[in-house]
């Protein structure tokens, strides 16, 4: 689940940074508003971590232009500022979530987890498809109630496929949605995780949509 | 309670104005009175002139003889206020012949014509006229009081209703002083009904007097100044606790961060991050005390003049170290012999501050140049670098609390601020500019302050 990370505090974005890749996500830190618009601009996350005070570009005024060109893409709000008007006003320009510093990791870390879910209109946190069950929090996967051993990349791949399940995701999606623009990508990456969750999981749960991407659903449609 | 007693404008007032108005009436009243006096004169003079005339006439047309028993009819009734004597020459004496004798006798010093002689207790006004032999001399006299008698009349006539009309003067003074100053009521409630919390200027658009809008406008103007300093307080507790509460977070992001590490390099990355964040906090915590003490209320009495060199030169060795563990030059070039009245704690702490943002900021391995200099009544300290500079435009928002420049750095945006206040409460010129020349063409920046030099007391010997 890769997220943009906006903020400003270089101490702070470093911990938010490796905490939140501790906990399972792929992170893109950025410490100013410019450089956020560029780049929600051409990718696509599956959340946003916007700190309020930033240089060149103020939080509120990248969240105001993120919804002005219609984009759900769920927004966490990082403040010092307790005043409730500013909190108002967060949410009034479209934030779907605030936390006021100092905050926890695992706090962070569950309103993000619940940011994703409400942004795929799924209310119950575990994710069902089929035999298949994965649980975002603990970050476990199970076939038939059994326990499956996964690696966070695998884990990630799943996750992915499925929040978004019974659609195609193109490698490149898959892609943007798993790695960090300093993550090393392996061009055939992508096929190893498929080949190894197909291997753990049962080779139905995901199919080749050949020359588009995959897709992950229950019933496989009939030869 | 303060030294001069208060008082009533209301009563203060009524008492002026009816003392002034008093003072006027009686004034012309006396104007009236001589004036009246003056005119008896002439009346009563004319009437006795008359009088002797028509005396004279009688007397010298022979019929004297018949007229003294008249006259003594005349002498008994009593009723003219006008004495008179009608003296006759015979045998070259001069004789009286008849006279007003309920008066006495005149005495034989009246002269022809007009003359004022005391006569029975009081000063009476003659009048003696002769016939042309000079056979006859008719004279004439009145009591003086009784033209004084007449022109007090007249004059009182005047005073008293105005005396009696006094009492409803003040009056009127009274109701007309309360009534025009119920604007001044009006305004005392609503500056009374002022909520200290939330200040909000009067409102304007209720009519007031010309002479009590301008206080209006003055306490309008005091509100927003005051409301101002509030705001400017209230968002520097905003901004420290923002200053406070980011690197709080990133001490607990990082210790959290620290605690469940995989690895060795990542926890001693998390652990070097959560050191360097509690150095972080320190400093900004004593620069907010820092800031806290540079209070006017702090200073006591006015500095005394000092030569600033020796204050440059021991803060410029003191971060020395700093500056070459970045392998950065610091050159000191400062004149002695100036004279700045200055609180010399304050110039350390500016000149350490401008000293210590140019090394924070100026980047590695620059070159730092602190320089003072004295050019008749100008002190002038200036600290520039080499390093990155700040846009001209964007070099007034530095001094602002809390603003960092672009660049990234671990300071807390406050020491400009803190330097901005010390130069403002010094009377000091504080200014940014082009600094040291780059090697790429573009320039550093440079901070100055500029003192006027203290007048210094001149020894005898020069």
């Amino acid at each position: 689940m890769r997220i943009l990370l906006v903020e400003d505090d270089r101490m702070l974005g470093d911990g938010l940074q490796a905490g939140l890749t501790q906990a399972g996500y792929a992170v893109d830190w950025l410490r100013d508003g410019e450089a956020a618009v560029a780049a929600l601009s051409t990718e696509t996350f599956a959340a946003v971590v916007l700190d309020l005070g930033l240089p060149k570009r103020d939080g509120l005024s990248v969240l105001q232009w993120l919804r002005g060109r219609h984009d759900a893409t769920p927004v966490l709000i990082l403040t010092a500022r307790d005043q409730l008007e500013d909190k108002v006003r967060g949410l009034d320009l479209g934030a779907d979530d605030y936390v006021l510093k100092p905050f926890d990791l695992d706090e962070i870390a569950a309103r993000l987890r619940a940011l994703v879910r409400r942004a795929h209109g799924r209310p119950e946190p575990v994710l069902a498809l089929g035999e298949i069950e994965l649980n975002p929090a603990a970050r476990t996967v199970a076939r038939s109630g059994l326990p499956v051993e996964l690696t966070p990349r695998e884990f990630d791949l799943l996750h992915l496929l499925l929040e978004n399940a019974d659609r195609v995701l193109t490698r490149r999606t898959l892609e943007e949605q798993l790695y960090t623009w300093n993550d090393a990508v392996d061009s055939n990456a992508l096929e190893v995780h498929i080949h190894h969750l197909r291997r753990k999981l049962g080779s139905e749960l995901i199919r080749t949509v050949r020359g588009v991407g995959y897709i992950a659903s229950a019933t496989p449609p009939q030869p | 309670m303060s030294g001069t007693p208060a008082y009533s404008l209301r009563r203060r007032l009524v008492w002026l104005l009816t003392s002034a108005v008093a003072a006027i009436w009686l004034l012309s009243a006396w104007v009236v009175y001589q004036r009246a006096h003056d005119e008896a004169d002439a009346l009563f003079d004319a009437q006795l002139t008359q009088v002797a005339d028509t005396l004279l006439a009688i007397v010298a047309g022979g019929e004297i003889e018949d007229v003294v028993e008249e006259l003594h009819e005349h002498r008994r009734s009593d009723s003219v206020p006008i004495a008179f004597e009608v003296w006759h020459r015979k045998h070259g004496q001069m004789q009286r012949l008849v006279t007003s004798a309920r008066h006495g006798e005149f005495g034989s010093a009246v002269t022809p014509g007009f003359s004022e002689h005391p006569y029975q207790g009081g000063r009476w006004r003659f009048y003696a006229v002769q016939d042309a032999d000079a056979e006859y001399q008719v004279v004439v006299g009145q009591a003086h009081a009784s033209r004084e008698g007449l022109a007090r009349e007249i004059g009182l006539s005047l005073l008293i209703p105005a005396l009696l009309a006094l009492p409803l003067m003040a009056l009127a003074v009274w109701w007309g002083v309360g009534r025009s100053l119920r604007p001044v009521n009006t305004l005392a409630r609503q500056v009374g009904a002022l909520d200290a919390q939330a200040l909000t200027p009067l409102d304007e658009s209720l009519a007031l007097p010309n002479e009590i809008a301008p206080l209006r406008a003055a306490l309008n103007a005091l509100i927003r100044r005051i409301t101002e300093a509030f705001e400017n307080e209230r968002r520097f507790t905003a901004d420290a606790a923002h200053e406070l509460r980011t690197p709080l977070a990133a001490l607990k992001i990082q210790a959290q961060v620290a605690q469940r590490a995989q690895t060795t390099d990542s926890r001693q990355h998390a652990l070097t991050q959560v050191i360097a964040g509690v150095d972080r906090m320190t400093h900004l915590v004593e620069q907010l005390l820092t800031l806290a003490r540079v209070d006017p209320a702090s200073q006591g009495s006015a500095p005394l003049p000092l030569d600033p060199a020796g204050i440059v030169a021991s803060v410029c060795a003191e971060l020395q170290p700093q500056a070459e563990r970045h392998a950065q030059s610091l050159t000191v070039e400062a004149a002695e012999g100036c004279s700045i009245a200055v609180t010399a704690t304050w110039l350390q702490i500016a000149l350490r501050n401008l000293v210590d943002n140019a090394l924070r900021y100026a980047g590695e391995g620059a070159r730092i140049e602190v320089r003072l200099a004295c050019s008749g009544p100008a002190c002038t300290l200036s600290v520039a670098d080499d390093g990155p500079g700040v846009a001209p435009d964007l070099r007034s928002q530095l001094s602002a609390r809390f603003v960092r420049g672009e660049v990234e750095s671990e300071g807390c945006g406050l020491g400009l601020s803190i330097v901005a206040r010390i130069a403002t409460l010094s009377h000091a010129e504080f200014e940014l500019g082009d600094g040291l020349p780059r090697a790429d063409g573009g320039h550093g920046l440079a901070a100055t302050l500029r003192f006027s030099a203290a007048k210094l007391a001149k020894s005898p010997a020069g």
